[in-house]
């Protein structure tokens, strides 16, 4: 009895609720399960913490909640169209969408006609955008960005040889052909490449041609990530190779940290780094304080930025939550300040211009380089495959 | 010449791999026709035990017969709950059964464990490499090819000489007459299951050992090789799937070593049509099982 008393007062009560306080819904059509999960989990998790706390302080503007309708899309292309398309039936003004290109593209068919922006939670193709017409955006510094400032930094180091191993399997894994076109721009030598394909176990056939190799490259490139890297990099090891390796954010991971000595040395981009006093080591403290455990890993933040980003965006349209009104603001924000970076999309066709930090690891922790600007002029078109 | 012994020695080390593997699957296949998909969740198992024993500071000597006791026991425990209840089904429903288990084992991991790979904290004497008359052998390698070694001729020897490995052998003959002859069918089916398990899990320290993490789809490759191996060398015959194993280890690892660079995208596919080019001579597989009709394949 006292149970049915309070539905219906609380339904008395959402009725009589004013309806000046506005809710933007933020649809997520992201992978819970299967093999993307690891990387959207993580960006999920920071975001949520932004719309705890925008909500917390009374929502965006002070008057507009933020609501979550998530949907898992089981890593699958197809499961994404389905699941964005039920997104958009539900009126959801701004879609978040997984960590890859290639789902992320199977949904534009959608995106484009609902006319609601999207987001990816991390890919980082810069193709996307391009593919994805006008109302696809991405949330990590573009793959030809980060090769240019790995590139740049490898030349700045006296290397004069390179050598990249790529994965033809999807766009993200062929940024060292990136890495090669400005590393030959700078005067640099390429000795060779060789492929493998994603979760390949066993990479000791392409250690061997390397380590016969004569003279050895100075620097390996790859953009593998886990299980890939570390068993190549072992591979590597194992067969006396001892050149320069650079990798890219795929593994800002516990799993490069803990490799011991072979992974010493390794170099790699990502899209921050928590120094003293930095805003990123003040989300790493509220992420802390919110889950109880330490922050692994940089996606957590980046998932941070990505509400940050779209709070801004409805705050730059006078507070509307109409999906165009929201696009048309968000592709013109300029230096929002995030975790992770000042976030620039003014000027770009959707891949935002943020900061790429390059770290190496050291004694099993993050050592920071810097955080380089890229030369404009070197960085490469986007490769359209 | 250096080269290709160099390469030989890899295709020895990720073939015995494949090897183990497939004879895991083969055990099972041999008596009750069932192709357990869910043998690379029992990877992960051990691969998961592997990196738990390392946050608990539990040495490695030690937790490497631990991981491969925990497979055991998992495999064991599979196949009373799952597989038992379908054991006469028909080859259909058990296929799908161990679908469902591999699927369900995989959202428990990622709802329980974590959805990211957890790094495996290793010996750092396993990254290393020594010098052998001039070839760089890294110490996995070496430890893959002894290891497979010795888990041959245990089994060579168990199936031979123990009562149960005999029983086994019987009843992956002609399991009914077997039976006849009072041989337990719970006992049998048991115990090649825990034998399975007991590959997988020697497997899973091999293959963790190279990539030094472990994830919730872990499991999902190797089955896929150990199957592929398993056709290969004809299904349901244990020498046929060490056989397989090696072969699929040394056509992945000379493809990888001596294709032409402007062919090397297309390795997998090459791969792939050269183990069909093997089965259009060889129907049954390199070795087929002596049981195995014709018209079963």
């Amino acid at each position: 009895m006292k149970k049915i008393l309070l539905a219906s007062t609380m339904a008395v009560a959402t009725l009589a609720a004013p309806v000046s306080a506005e809710v933007l819904k933020i649809g997520l059509a992201t992978a819970q399960t299967g093999g993307l999960a690891g990387y959207d989990g993580p960006v999920i998790e920071g975001l949520h913490i932004a719309v705890d706390e925008i909500n917390a302080a009374g929502g965006i503007n002070g008057n507009i909640k933020i609501e979550l309708i998530e949907k898992d899309v089981r890593s699958d292309a197809a499961q994404t169209a389905i699941a964005v398309q039920e997104l958009a039936d539900e009126g959801v003004s701004v879609l978040v969408l997984p960590c890859d290109a290639d789902p992320s593209l199977a949904a534009i068919g959608t995106v484009t006609s609902a006319q609601i922006p999207a987001i990816s939670t991390c890919a980082s193709s810069p193709t996307l955008p391009m593919i994805g017409g006008d109302f696809m955006f991405a949330n990590f510094p573009g793959d030809n960005v980060q090769a240019t400032v790995s590139a740049e930094w490898a030349h700045q180091q006296g290397h004069k040889s390179a050598y990249i191993i790529y994965s033809p399997d999807s766009q993200y894994t062929t940024m060292p052909l990136y890495f090669a076109d400005v590393f030959k721009a700078l005067g640099g030598e390429m000795l060779g490449e060789d492929t493998h394909s994603i979760g390949q176990q066993d990479f000791s056939a392409i250690a061997t041609r390397i380590a016969a190799l004569n003279p050895q490259p100075d620097v390996i490139m790859t953009s593998s990530y886990e299980p890939d890297f570390p068993s190549m990099l072992k591979a590597l090891r194992a067969a006396g190779v001892t050149a320069q390796m650079i990798g890219s954010d795929g593994i800002d991971s516990p799993t490069t940290f803990s490799l011991g000595d072979t992974g010493e040395g390794v170099v790699f981009t990502t899209a921050g780094h928590a120094t003293e006093g930095s805003p990123l080591a003040d989300f790493n403290a509220k992420y802390e304080a919110a889950t109880g455990s330490a922050s692994e890993t940089v996606f957590n933040a980046v998932g941070y930025d990505l509400i940050i980003v779209v709070a801004e965006a409805v705050k730059a349209a006078g507070g509307s939550t109409d999906p165009v009104a929201i696009r048309t603001a968000m592709a013109e924000l300029e230096n929002v300040r995030g975790a992770t970076s000042l976030i620039t999309y003014k000027g770009t066709n959707g891949m935002p211009v943020r900061e790429v930090t390059l770290i190496r690891v050291k004694d099993g922790e993050r050592e920071l380089i810097g955080q380089p600007s890229p030369t404009a002029d070197l960085i490469p078109a986007p490769r359209m495959q | 010449m250096d080269l290709l012994l160099q390469q030989t020695v890899n295709a020895f080390a990720l073939g015995g791999t494949y090897a183990l593997l497939a004879l895991g699957l083969a055990v099972v296949f041999s008596i009750m026709g069932l192709i357990n998909f869910a043998h690379g969740e029992l990877m992960t198992i051990s691969g998961y035990t592997l990196m738990y024993c390392g946050i608990a500071g539990v040495s490695f000597v030690l937790a490497v017969p631990l991981a491969i006791a925990v497979a055991m026991i998992a495999a064991i425990l599979m196949e009373r709950i799952a597989f038992r209840p379908v054991r006469n089904s028909s080859g259909a429903t058990m296929l799908v059964t161990s679908f469902a288990v591999s699927m369900i084992l995989q959202v428990l991991f990622q709802n329980f464990i974590s959805t990211r790979s957890q790094p495996v904290l290793l010996p750092q004497i396993l990254s290393d490499s020594v010098n052998v008359f001039g070839l760089i052998i890294g110490v996995n390698k070496i430890a893959a090819i002894a290891t497979t070694i010795v888990m041959l001729v245990f089994l060579d020897i168990f199936m031979k000489r123990q009562k149960t490995g005999i029983a086994m052998r019987a009843a992956a003959e002609d399991f009914n007459v077997a039976r006849l002859m009072g041989i337990r069918a719970n006992t049998v089916i048991a115990g090649a299951f825990a034998l399975s398990g007991m590959l997988a899990g020697v497997a899973a320290v091999l293959w963790v050992s190279q990539r030094s993490s472990v994830d919730p789809h872990m499991g999902f490759l190797p089955v896929v090789k150990a199957f592929i191996a398993a056709i290969l060398g004809g299904l349901g015959s244990l020498r046929g799937a060490v056989a397989g194993g090696f072969l699929l280890g040394f056509i992945e690892i000379y493809l990888a070593a001596f294709l032409p660079p402007e062919l090397q995208e297309f390795r997998e596919p090459i791969g792939l049509s050269l183990v069909v080019v093997v089965l259009l001579f060889r129907p049954n597989g390199l070795i087929p099982a002596a049981s195995l009709k014709s018209e079963k394949v």
